[in-house]
């Protein structure tokens, strides 16, 4: 089955394995776990097994401005540019990381690292895209993020809840650019500072009779602007407003007061563990893909005093979000992964800095359909340079939607009649990633 | 001295005529020793590299290995031709610099958990002091390596140096703070205030890094004066900033000047140091291309000399006999991508340049 997009024709708003949960059981559930308060915002636990046993999900950690591998995942200590810092031991035997990351160092045996990524963009403008979208084959569209794409792909999980947010500093809304080409709808829904959209809940002077009335009368406005447009744009529109309905029945999701001392105290207090708690707690709920960002990693000054300020804002939250996902026993099916839009280079300027380097650079991911406590390729001793397969990020993308389970019958997409593949066709799946 | 007559006696000239030392690795420090015979550098490659400067051209000789890392830190025992250096895996050598053969008299592997930022020797020689990236300043007996005293600090420490009158020390760390201790009671004194050189970006930007810090410490002669080294209102990514200096009176602890230099999109101030004239000779490293030198009296409201022909300076160190200086500089440009030179990749390399005073007619100036 192909998926069909942009055409006026569509017959219908959502395709009905995208709601494949009544939104009556979403409100039930809702309401079940805004009881559990006292549980720390943990979903119905009959949700969470649900989710465990169906549903695959997405975190989804996005460095923006490239953290430098030679300070991470592939340490050269005592080398021309290894830097000053050591390699400490992980959870794995004979697998090192970068001294600043003691904690993840603990969590090696949950994921796996690709030390041999090889892209090719060296610069923001371009690469951020490029990476997000999985670099395909120019076809002359713009390909969706990946947290779109699995929008697309998979839908909701059974829950219902939107498939694709964002935990992000700054402001949030909905982000339709990630969308690409495909319907607006499946952009993100980004959580500006992890708090809720504003204006989210009713105001106290509307009754919810009023409301639904209200429902009621700008749904007929839609349908009768849709009768001669098309029908994507309406789809959009209606699915906001569907999707603020949703989040208003979880709203216990943005009360902080839920969170446990312990939780904020393990993942830093710091904007990054609180963002990158948020995004358990939407995994948590159901929500199929989550993108947790980080800005300013662009240490092309003072490198490695600035990798002393920000990895261990990433260490500490990443390692705790592994942690948890296994003890809840979610692992299995959540996909984890750390990445940024490229490297840095291992020459350090006279700057003391590191500018940017897509020729050989590193990318972490565990959990669902990936092996655990694995290294896949490597660089040279210097680090400059991939020493074996390079793998380019259309290789990661089929990489992930294999994990995922994407079943083989989406591997395209129907953008009005063009098939797209869901990602480059001349790369395939890293096999040696795959569990 | 006039600015004027200051001005005719130090102003630097760079030419083609200077004596040059190219290195292939780059370098944090050059300093003359004590005695003045020898140039002693140390930086990216975890060995310490000296060259005997008493004949026409510098002669290089052995390299001290056994270090880890980078060797950031080191200092002279001012009586002995000993040499204190540090690295940044926590290791703290004393060596026999003179001699022909490497001669390490002895190491301690883990002086610290990791980067040993700082390192200074006191004045009558027989203490050392280090710190880095763990909460602890830790003092040690140069004969032998012993452990003295520990004294607990609340931030990682970026630069250490003892009073001239050997009861004090201060250390700068990457809040702006500069404390100083009585070493006898182990004992914070009084903080004085660099703040400007530090910045809380999840602060001020909402952004999430700390940036900047008190990178260098030095006194004058008579322990009067106080000078700092870093950035003014540093920023993260490219670590744009002022470069600055700034000086303090020691017995009020109040700022008498500060000195930036440069624009705001420039780098770090590496190196600053009081001259026994009075005034202090700062270098600076921006943008790969950028950075100054320059001389400037705290009474002054501005520099007597200053030059940008000397860019990407990180250390600078007045001979003894008080008649040149050895500037070092790092060379290695910046830019994304691959950069290959010769079908290689190239990485950074140092130059250290002597540099001739005019008219310093004064000799035996020691150095600070």
């Amino acid at each position: 089955m192909k998926q069909s997009e942009t055409t006026i024709e569509r017959p219908q708003l959502c395709v009905p394995r995208e709601h494949a949960v009544s939104r009556r059981r979403l409100l039930g559930s809702a309401a079940a776990a805004a009881g559990v308060g006292g549980l720390g915002g943990l979903l119905e636990p009959a949700v969470a097994e649900e989710l465990k046993r169906n549903d695959k999900q997405v975190v989804f950690v996005w460095l923006d401005g490239g953290i430098s591998q030679l300070e991470s995942w592939d340490p050269k200590p005592n080398t021309q540019f290894g830097g000053p810092y050591r390699a400490i031991p992980t959870s794995v035997p004979g697998i090192h990381l970068g001294e600043l990351m003691p904690h993840t160092a603990r969590q090696m045996h949950h994921m796996s690292i690709l030390r041999s990524v090889h892209t090719q963009d060296n610069s923001h403008s371009a690469g951020v895209g490029r990476i997000n979208r999985g670099d395909p084959k120019n076809r002359g569209v713009v390909y969706p993020y990946l947290g779109s794409a699995v929008a697309k792909l998979l839908g909701p999980t059974s829950t219902g809840l939107p498939p694709y947010c964002w935990v992000k500093p700054y402001s949030g809304g909905f982000k339709t650019s990630d969308a690409g080409f495909l319907p607006a709808k499946y952009g993100a829904l980004a959580f500006g500072d992890a708090k809720a959209p504003e204006n989210l809940l009713l105001n106290e002077s509307i009754s919810l009779e009023e409301n639904e009335a209200r429902n009621d009368l700008r749904k007929m406005f839609n349908r009768r602007f849709t009768q001669d447009r098309r029908k994507d744009w309406a789809d959009a529109n209606s699915y906001v407003f569907d999707v603020a309905d949703t989040l208003m029945q979880r709203m216990d999701l943005f009360d902080e007061s839920k969170i446990p001392e312990h939780d904020k105290d393990r993942y830093g207090r710091h904007a990054l563990g609180r963002h990158m708690l948020m995004g358990r707690r939407l995994i948590e709920a159901g929500v199929r893909f989550v993108k947790v960002n980080s800005y300013h990693w662009d240490s092309h000054g003072d490198n490695f005093n600035a990798c002393e300020s920000l990895i261990p804002q990433f260490d500490q939250p990443f390692a705790a979000l592994l942690e948890d996902l296994d003890d809840r026993g979610m692992l299995d099916n959540v996909l984890v992964i750390a990445i940024s839009e490229f490297g840095r280079t291992p020459k350090i300027n006279s700057h003391v800095g590191r500018d940017h380097w897509p020729e050989a650079w590193s990318v972490a991911m565990g959990g669902g359909g990936i092996k655990r406590g694995h290294v896949v390729g490597k660089t040279n001793k210097l680090g400059t340079f991939v020493d074996s397969e390079e793998y380019d990020i259309g290789h990661l993308f089929h990489t992930w939607f294999r994990a995922l389970d994407v079943p083989e019958d989406l591997m395209e997409y129907d953008n009005a009649g063009q098939p797209l593949p869901i990602a480059h066709d001349d790369c395939s799946a890293i096999e040696d990633l795959l569990v | 001295m006039t600015p004027e007559e200051l001005l005719k006696r130090y102003e630097l000239k760079p030419s083609g005529e200077n004596t040059l030392i190219n290195y292939e690795r780059q370098l944090w420090q050059a300093r003359y020793s004590p005695c003045g015979q020898f140039l002693i550098a140390c930086g990216y490659d975890a060995t310490i590299q000296r060259w005997d400067m008493t004949g026409e051209e510098p002669q290089p000789m052995k390299p001290l290995t056994g270090h880890n890392g980078w060797v950031p830190a080191m200092d002279f025992q001012p009586e002995t031709k000993h040499l204190l250096t540090a690295d940044s895996w926590g290791k703290l050598t004393c060596w026999s610099y003179e001699d022909e053969e490497p001669n390490a008299l002895w190491s301690t592997e883990d002086a610290h958990d990791g980067w040993i930022r700082a390192l200074a020797v006191s004045p009558n020689g027989r203490t050392v002091v280090t710190g880095g990236n763990g909460s602890v300043v830790r003092l040690w007996s140069t004969d032998d390596g012993r452990k003295l005293k520990e004294l607990p600090h609340p931030h990682r420490v970026f630069s250490l140096k003892f009073h001239p009158d050997g009861k004090s020390l201060v250390s700068g760390d990457l809040e702006g703070v500069i404390r100083h201790w009585d070493i006898e009671k182990s004992k914070e004194v009084r903080q004085l205030n660099a703040e400007v050189l530090y910045n809380d970006e999840a602060e001020t930007k909402g952004r999430i890094q700390q940036c900047g810090g008190v990178r260098q410490l030095e006194f004058d002669a008579d322990g009067k004066r106080l000078v700092c080294g870093g950035q003014k209102e540093p920023a993260g990514g490219f670590a744009t900033g002022t470069p600055c200096v700034i000086v303090f009176d020691w017995e009020t602890g109040e700022q008498i000047r500060e000195m930036p230099m440069g624009g705001t999109q420039d780098g770090f101030s590496y190196d600053a140091r009081f001259h026994p004239d009075g005034f202090v000779m700062a270098t600076s490293s921006a943008f790969p291309g950028k950075g100054h030198v320059w001389f400037w009296r705290p009474e002054d409201d501005k520099e007597f000399f200053s030059s940008n022909r000397l860019p990407n300076g990180r250390s600078l160190s007045l001979h003894p006999d008080g008649k040149r200086i050895a500037h070092l500089t790092s060379d290695s440009r910046n830019g994304n991508g691959r950069m290959l030179k010769d079908g290689e990749y190239a990485g950074g390399t140092a130059v250290i340049r002597v540099l001739d005073f005019p008219e310093a007619s004064e000799p035996s100036a020691e150095e600070m």
